[in-house]
């Protein structure tokens, strides 16, 4: 079973933590509670940054400081190489907000993390949160408080919009995963079901997903296949985009009636899964849901 | 990106796969200069399925009925796309059909190779005992060989013409990094010969700079692409929705701006644009911005701009400065601008925004209930 879950005390190292964005991101993370252990630089130009080591790759890095977790802000173009590196220096578990990464080395990365049994989040993710203890990534903290539900996404933006409007409602989340817009890529919402089920913390689950692919197809199959037993809900967004333009994420495309909002509402539906259109109904239902039945 | 299906061929040709000889159309008036002998199939270059039903697919015999057949179908639209250009190519006579296409198969990592003996209909129409389909991973090896088995379940020419044109679709979809390849109808003689009847091909847009002969093509044919040269050009996404939208959207973040334009049409309104301007790759630069502005001006129709940032990183009072600085460069753009934002900086935004007149909303819907206002006083009293 593949367990996101982290805490206050998993040790993570930072690929690319010199870099701009790693930088700023190593600092945020620390600020909410994730234990960044140790950094990873090519060019090494400095031994540390506010007192976490800098190693110059990241087999140095997880002798050092025991390490499995690896969070990367690396390029598109470099992102394979450094997941290759993590992973042949031990990294089980990796997150990789990195947007833009080229299809044909995502297929590569998947079939080598699967291949390795490594955990990988991304790309094209805001990351991951265990709400109260530790992130991986920037979701923000606005949207963040710890609650009963699960929640799956492959929009960063929208799943914030959610999170913090149910958030504001007072109904928080167990383990958030963003789960990314790119079309081939780690973690899926099906891969996530056994864990949301054995989850004592999790009551309930929000997929929050949107048009092109079949991703949401898999995961209402799944749900049922495995008797998923909590409430599910799905906030579907695209339901008037343009067939054959690319919205933003590389995976949001539709070709004839193949990763229509139609499709997903109706396999979803058929799921048992509670489906809606507007933020507004999904804040709404979640929310009576999750009080009527005292998971809040 | 979703290339016509002129430019799929010329990828397709130049990458040693077969194409019937053919020109492209760009004008009602005049006939390129490069029109092959007739007779001829006149294909209106539109990246959306369904031509032949809605009578986008002509056929000509003589010269002289070029410029009356094709009146019709200048500006048509299928599916919301516009017909610019069209596609005049040889005719293609004493062939049968068959299908082949490979694409992305997103859960497993791999490729799906596709086949089957009959072609020029929807595959998806066709009944399950008339296709050969096999996953498989995206390495030439392994994709050449499940080629020749799939080809294989057939005999003659037929089998053949799918062996060859399998083994080069696999090649091109791998050295050109596509995400589908599709040949219906693959046009197959008695010889064995064969020759893409039809081309649907769609490149990754992230691997563009590593794609020359891509990215030259994008470059050469801006206009027929006009999103994806925005992406390349420019680093964010912006697509026209509907050219006589009334309502521009500035707005962060993919699902985020899809679900917006969701909700703002569920409610009867009329948005006229997609946008991800990503705050993050602003950099201090209202640049990106002034270009925004100065596109949505360009809706005829547009009677208001809605900004929404949830911003998880970016500083709110620094972006309500590049955004009241880009407004003044872009006078043009004189409508109500009503803004919602919600993260770091929230209270210097909104003292740069009042200053500027323009009312900040931290709730969603509320903005939305100002931007309805806003139209219903942009409308001529009747």
């Amino acid at each position: 079973m593949i367990d996101p879950r982290i805490d206050r005390s998993t040790p993570v190292i930072v690929q690319g933590m010199t870099g701009r964005a790693g930088q700023l991101h190593t600092r945020l993370m620390r600020e909410y509670g994730t234990n960044i252990v140790g950094g990873v630089s090519r060019r090494m130009e400095t031994r540390e940054v506010n007192g976490v080591p800098v190693f110059a790759t990241c087999h140095a890095a997880v002798q050092a400081t025991g390490a499995r977790t690896s969070i990367a802000f690396v390029g598109a173009f470099q992102l394979l190489e450094a997941m290759q590196e993590a992973i042949g220096a031990g990294v089980r578990y990796m997150v990789t907000p990195t947007e833009g990464v080229p299809v044909h080395d995502a297929m590569k990365a998947l079939e080598l993390t699967r291949n390795a049994g490594v955990t990988w989040i991304g790309g094209s993710t805001p990351g991951m949160a265990v709400p109260g203890a530790a992130k991986l990534g920037f979701l923000p903290n606005d949207a963040l408080r710890s609650g009963p539900l699960g929640l799956m996404s492959k929009s960063g933006t929208l799943s914030y919009e959610a999170g913090y409007r149910l958030a504001q409602r007072g109904v928080g989340q167990s383990v958030w995963v963003g789960v990314g817009g790119d079309p081939v890529k780690g973690v899926r919402y099906a891969d996530l079901i056994p864990f949301y089920a054995s989850d004592e913390q999790t009551r309930a689950l929000l997929i929050i997903g949107e048009i092109g692919g079949h991703e949401e197809e898999e995961f209402a199959v799944a749900i049922e296949a495995q008797r998923f037993a909590k409430p599910v809900f799905a906030l579907i967004a695209g339901s008037s985009a343009p067939e054959g333009v690319t919205m933003g994420h590389a995976g949001a495309l539709v070709h004839g009636t193949h990763g229509s909002f139609a499709s997903k509402r109706a396999a979803l539906s058929a799921a048992g899964v509670e489906v809606f259109s507007t933020l507004e109904d999904m804040e709404r239902t979640v929310a009576d849901v999750c009080k009527n039945r005292g998971f809040v | 990106m979703y290339l016509l299906e002129h430019d799929a061929k010329y990828l397709l040709a130049a990458n040693g796969v077969a194409v019937p000889a053919g020109c492209l159309m760009e004008s009602a008036e005049s006939i390129p200069s490069d029109l092959p002998s007739g007779p001829w199939v006149i294909k209106a270059q539109v990246s959306a399925g369904g031509r032949g039903k809605a009578g986008l697919i002509k056929r000509a015999s003589r010269r002289e009925d070029i410029a009356g057949l094709t009146r019709g179908m200048w500006g048509a639209t299928l599916k919301g796309r516009a017909v610019h250009s069209l596609r005049i190519e040889q005719q293609v006579s004493e062939a049968s059909e068959a299908y082949v296409a490979l694409l992305l198969e997103g859960a497993e990592g791999a490729v799906r190779i596709i086949m089957a003996a009959e072609g020029g209909m929807d595959i998806e129409t066709l009944p399950a005992d008339k296709i050969r389909s096999c996953v498989v991973r995206a390495e030439l090896g392994a994709l050449q060989s499940a080629v020749r088995e799939l080809a294989a379940s057939w005999n003659g020419p037929r089998g053949n013409a799918l062996r060859e044109a399998g083994e080069q679709l696999a090649r091109v979809f791998l050295e050109r990094e596509a995400m589908l390849v599709e040949v219906n109808p693959l046009f197959v003689r008695k010889d064995g010969s064969w020759v893409a009847g039809d081309a649907k091909l769609v490149t990754d847009d992230n691997a563009i700079e590593r794609q020359p002969e891509i990215k030259a093509l994008l470059e050469r044919r801006k206009s027929a692409y006009p999103e994806a040269h925005v992406k390349l050009e420019h680093g964010f996404d912006y697509v026209v929705v509907d050219p006589d939208g009334e309502i521009g959207l500035l707005t962060t973040g993919a699902g985020l701006s899809m679900m917006l334009i969701d909700e703002l049409r569920q409610q009867g309104l009329k948005p006229y644009n997609f946008l991800d301007i990503r705050t993050g790759g602003m950099r201090g630069d209202p640049a990106r911005l002034v270009s925004v502005m100065q596109w949505l001006a360009e809706g005829r129709h547009i009677k208001v701009v809605l900004i929404n940032v949830f911003a998880g990183i970016t500083e709110l009072g620094e972006f309500s400065k590049l955004l009241v600085t880009a407004l003044d460069r872009v006078p043009e753009l004189h409508v109500p601008v009503v803004a919602r934002l919600v993260g770091n900086g929230l209270s210097a935004a909104r003292v740069v925004l009042e200053r500027a007149g323009i009312p900040l909303h931290t709730d969603l819907d509320g903005a939305v209930r100002e931007v309805k206002a806003a139209l219903e006083r942009a409308r001529p009293a009747s």
